[in-house]
């Protein structure tokens, strides 16, 4: 009788949680103020959290991946891709009222690659920004969709960019006490953003964000990848990325690391299963690709394995080799930097760490991004944002794999992990969704408590 | 004795068709693989050449693990073609198959391993085809129909940009898109874009707009967040079927909008409402004055009540659904899982008219359901009708017995559905 009662009770209760669970697709409000934290730069390539708020491409990547048009409405090729025309979206302002034109893209693009741009020449004609490159360039709209090349109004004088002027959904508003404002675009091309406000709290630890979070005095909070698993037990509500960062080493090839054959001692000397367990929390997947395997479908092909006594083999009965690492992240991605410090040490070389941004270290350990549907795109991206730029003309599955082979085989990029990134919002968020890339896109976002 | 015979060829048949259909489906599935399969076994044969190999075939694609013996024996037959034994445990060479998939095409990759030598095959095979769903019913039934694929002229999809409102007038189907009005004609299974009109609208991030036929059959008024649209059909000179005959021609404005189908209404007034094109909601302020004030609300209709007269539904933009009648608004219970839009029908079933409305619940599908309001509580009197994504729009029909929604599938791009009540 008693277990009746009981179970009668657990059943109301359960009637009554999925009447509290459901609710109907209600339109988003308008207004209100977005309270975001994160650790890190709000400005940070290549995921900085105000970036794509602030700025747009000449196109993007949907959340699907697919390119989309942005700033450009339209572009074709010719001449076998050594020439491509992008015809700017008209009627478009930045955010102080300039219009944009073939000029301020071009002035744009140049400030952000200046030397070292993927093309020779870019000129305007008319509202036609035309590229112009020796090599073809296949994937070009996929590679002005990436973060180097968001168009910012850059000053008179050319060289700098006007900071934080875009044509976004967002205009800054002011940065005072650690909190970047942020407010609604009423003219942004692309329709109004349904809050009027953002704030981001800027360089906030992980733990006081989720406190934050948790008291409602933010929205938005970062879940990092090594601490996923914990979020999941707390039940935060979570928004993750497939694996869309690649934590990697760049190798020199050159003073101690010019021998490939030293290189790949490194490569075989990485012990990247216990990253991945311990440090990454089986967040992720071990890799030896570039491209992950769900993007590639062939990442199995490159083996993950250390193999100690290749790594000798390699080396030849070298004595020990100093090298240099600068490490680009923070928290777990510097105990990955420890662990792969002892890893090469077992392997004879001697690892001295160096400030990040060093520019003459043996190795960097650093996260590339990869985003978008198109593997052969993807892969030129995370190439150039490696500095190891190197047009992929290949398209079909098998020559795509001979290419990134090869790309492997040279030791200037040893691929460690796959990652995914996530996000946590708080119950009076909704329609948080996350950018290709893995950034929020909280133009989209509304309050559920404005009216 | 004869009706026993009788059953008994009526299960033989049944029998003989079940298998008839299991054998037709099985030989279509294993056509599928025929050529990936002859192709990757060419590979191989041209890497390993003549002899004999081990094989193993492991799966990391979403093929069903029923499938893989008849793609292993696939294999070992085109490899025996070309002289390649799959088979022997202990033979030196190796032929690791792997059934891969990437974010575009499904892969079949094999590793050919002689001594410390590794070669890799590949070659792209078919995608699956996803399978689809259906729900049930009681006292009253929903069931939707897709309206045919909206194209180009080149026969391309035109559905990855998002629909306000559709409505077929004249033998086209009008469709107002967030910034234009645009014009199809049929075409047998498809509608084909015919034409094309700019609105001039102010780009926003979640659009909406009403598109009222005319009771002449042939024109329509469009509203959109502050601009009007008349759209008016002649025959084309000459009888030029390359045009569509119509003409639309908008302008800005702030007048108010028509809240509801006229089907709905029967005899009762038109009732107008001004929207603010900058929050995407009705203010609240109608005309001509019901006599009580509404707060702001996303949607309206007009509903029959069975002791005469009609009252009027609105969900505010508090997410509380109020019924307006006798000068006063009361809230309606039992609309806790509304969304922002719903439609009023005349299905002649039960109570004779319901209240279509659409719920997502933690689904990542919405859902749509029939109710009825007999009093100050909306009772559900239909199936719960699962829909293929997210429902970006829903309104009465022009018949006034139906819904059409306009639903955002997970793949991203949009389709329309007739949304009928039946009786069950």
């Amino acid at each position: 009788m008693r277990w009746t009662v009981s179970r009668r009770f657990a059943i109301s209760i359960l009637f009554v949680l999925i009447e509290i669970c459901a609710w109907g697709r209600t339109r988003p409000h308008y207004g209100g103020t977005i309270h975001v934290e994160i650790a890190g730069d709000p400005w940070e390539r290549p995921s900085g959290v105000a970036r794509r708020l602030v700025y747009d491409g000449l196109t993007q990547f949907d959340s699907f991946g697919s390119l989309q048009s942005s700033l450009a409405v339209s572009w074709e090729q010719d001449n076998s891709y050594h020439r491509w025309q992008f015809r700017l979206r008209p009627g478009v302002r930045f955010h102080d009222g300039t219009a944009l034109t073939s000029a301020t893209v071009i002035a744009s693009l140049n400030a952000s690659c200046s030397a070292h741009c993927p093309w020779d020449a870019v000129k305007a004609v008319g509202s036609l920004v035309i590229f112009t490159n020796d090599s073809p360039m296949p994937t070009l709209p996929s590679l002005l969709a990436s973060d180097q090349f968001l168009i910012a109004l850059t000053s008179t004088a050319g060289a700098s960019s006007t900071v934080g002027v875009g044509t976004g959904p967002f205009q800054v508003n002011g940065f005072t006490n650690g909190v970047l404002a942020l407010i609604a675009y009423e003219n942004s091309w692309s329709g109004r953003p349904f809050a009027d406000a953002i704030e981001v709290r800027v360089h906030r630890a992980v733990r006081d964000q989720w406190l934050d979070l948790s008291l409602g005095r933010a929205d938005v909070v970062e879940v990092p990848a090594e601490q996923l698993r914990q979020a999941q037990q707390q039940r935060l509500s979570l928004h993750t990325s497939p694996p869309v960062s690649l934590l990697a080493l760049l190798l020199r090839d050159d003073g101690a690391l010019a021998n490939v054959k030293v290189r790949a001692a490194i490569a075989a000397s990485v012990d990247r299963s216990s990253i991945y367990n311990v440090i990454f929390q089986k967040q992720g997947e071990a890799t030896a690709s570039l491209l992950p395997a769900r993007m590639s479908g062939y990442a199995f092909l490159f083996p993950t394995d250390r193999d100690l006594n290749k790594a000798h083999e390699l080396r030849g009965g070298l004595g020990t080799t100093s090298l240099t690492m600068s490490v680009e992240g923070d928290g777990a991605v510097q105990l990955a930097a420890q662990r792969i410090s002892l890893n090469l040490r077992e392997a004879g070389f001697n690892v001295q760490t160096v400030p990040a941004g060093t520019q003459r270290a043996d190795v960097v350990l650093r996260t590339l991004s990869i985003a978008g549907d198109d593997p052969a795109a993807a892969l030129e991206r995370l190439l150039w944002d490696a500095g190891v730029p190197a047009p992929v003309t290949e398209q079909l599955p098998d020559a795509l794999y001979k290419q990134e082979k090869a790309i492997l085989d040279s030791r200037r990029i040893i691929p460690l992990l796959d990652l995914p990134m996530a996000y946590a919002n708080g119950a009076r968020l909704r329609d948080l969704r996350l950018r290709a890339d893995a950034t929020p896109d909280l133009a989209y976002a509304s309050l559920e408590d404005t009216r | 004795m004869r009706a026993m015979r009788l059953v008994k060829a009526v299960i033989l048949a049944v029998c003989w068709s079940a298998g008839f259909a299991t054998l037709v489906a099985g030989a279509q599935q294993q056509e599928k693989w025929t050529q990936p399969a002859a192709e990757l076994a060419g590979q191989i044969a041209d890497i390993l050449g003549p002899g004999q190999a081990q094989l193993t075939i492991r799966n990391l694609s979403v093929i069903p693990a029923s499938e893989i013996p008849a793609i292993r024996k696939l294999l070992e037959q085109d490899l025996k073609v070309r002289g390649v034994i799959a088979g022997g445990a202990e033979s030196a060479n190796l032929i690791r198959v792997t059934l891969s998939q990437n974010l575009r095409d499904r892969l079949w990759i094999a590793e050919i391993v002689e001594g410390n030598d590794t070669r890799v095959a590949m070659v792209r095979a078919d995608a699956l085809e996803p399978t689809a769903t259906i729900a049930s019913g009681d006292r009253v039934v929903l069931r939707k129909e897709m309206i045919p694929r909206l194209v180009n002229r080149l026969g391309a999809s035109v559905s990855d940009s998002p629909i306000v409102a559709t409505a077929e007038i004249n033998g086209h189907l009008v469709v107002m898109y967030a910034d234009r009005i645009a014009v199809f004609s049929s075409s047998g299974a498809s509608w084909v874009e015919t034409d094309s009109f700019a609105m001039g609208t102010r780009p926003v991030r979640d659009p909406h707009g009403i598109l009222s036929p005319a009771a002449d059959g042939g024109s329509f008024l469009a509203y959109a967040p502050g601009t009007q649209c008349s759209g008016s059909y002649s025959l084309p000179l000459n009888g030029d079927t390359r045009v569509s005959g119509w003409t639309v021609r908008c302008r800005p404005s702030d007048d108010p909008w028509p809240i509801y189908q006229t089907a709905d209404a029967s005899s009762a007034p038109s009732l107008k409402a001004f929207y603010n094109a900058a929050r995407d909601f009705f203010t609240g302020v109608v005309t001509p004055n019901i006599g009580t004030d509404l707060p702001p609300f996303y949607s309206a209709g007009l509903l029959p009540r069975a002791a005469g007269g009609a009252a009027l539904l609105i969900t505010g933009i508090d997410g509380k659904v109020q019924i307006v009648e006798n000068n006063s608004a009361r809230i309606v219970s039992g609309t806790r899982d509304w969304g922002s839009d719903f439609a009023v029908v005349r299905s002649g079933c039960g109570a004779g008219t319901q209240v279509i409305a659409s719920s997502s619940g933690a689904a990542e599908n919405d859902s749509l359901r029939a109710f009825v309001i007999p009093a100050l509580d909306a009772i559900p009197e239909s199936n719960v009708l699962i829909m293929n994504g997210t429902v970006a729009a829903l309104w009465t029909g022009q018949d006034g017995k139906s819904a059409m929604a306009v639903v955002r599938n997970p793949a991203g791009t949009y389709e329309v559905d007739r949304v009928t009540a039946l009786c069950n």
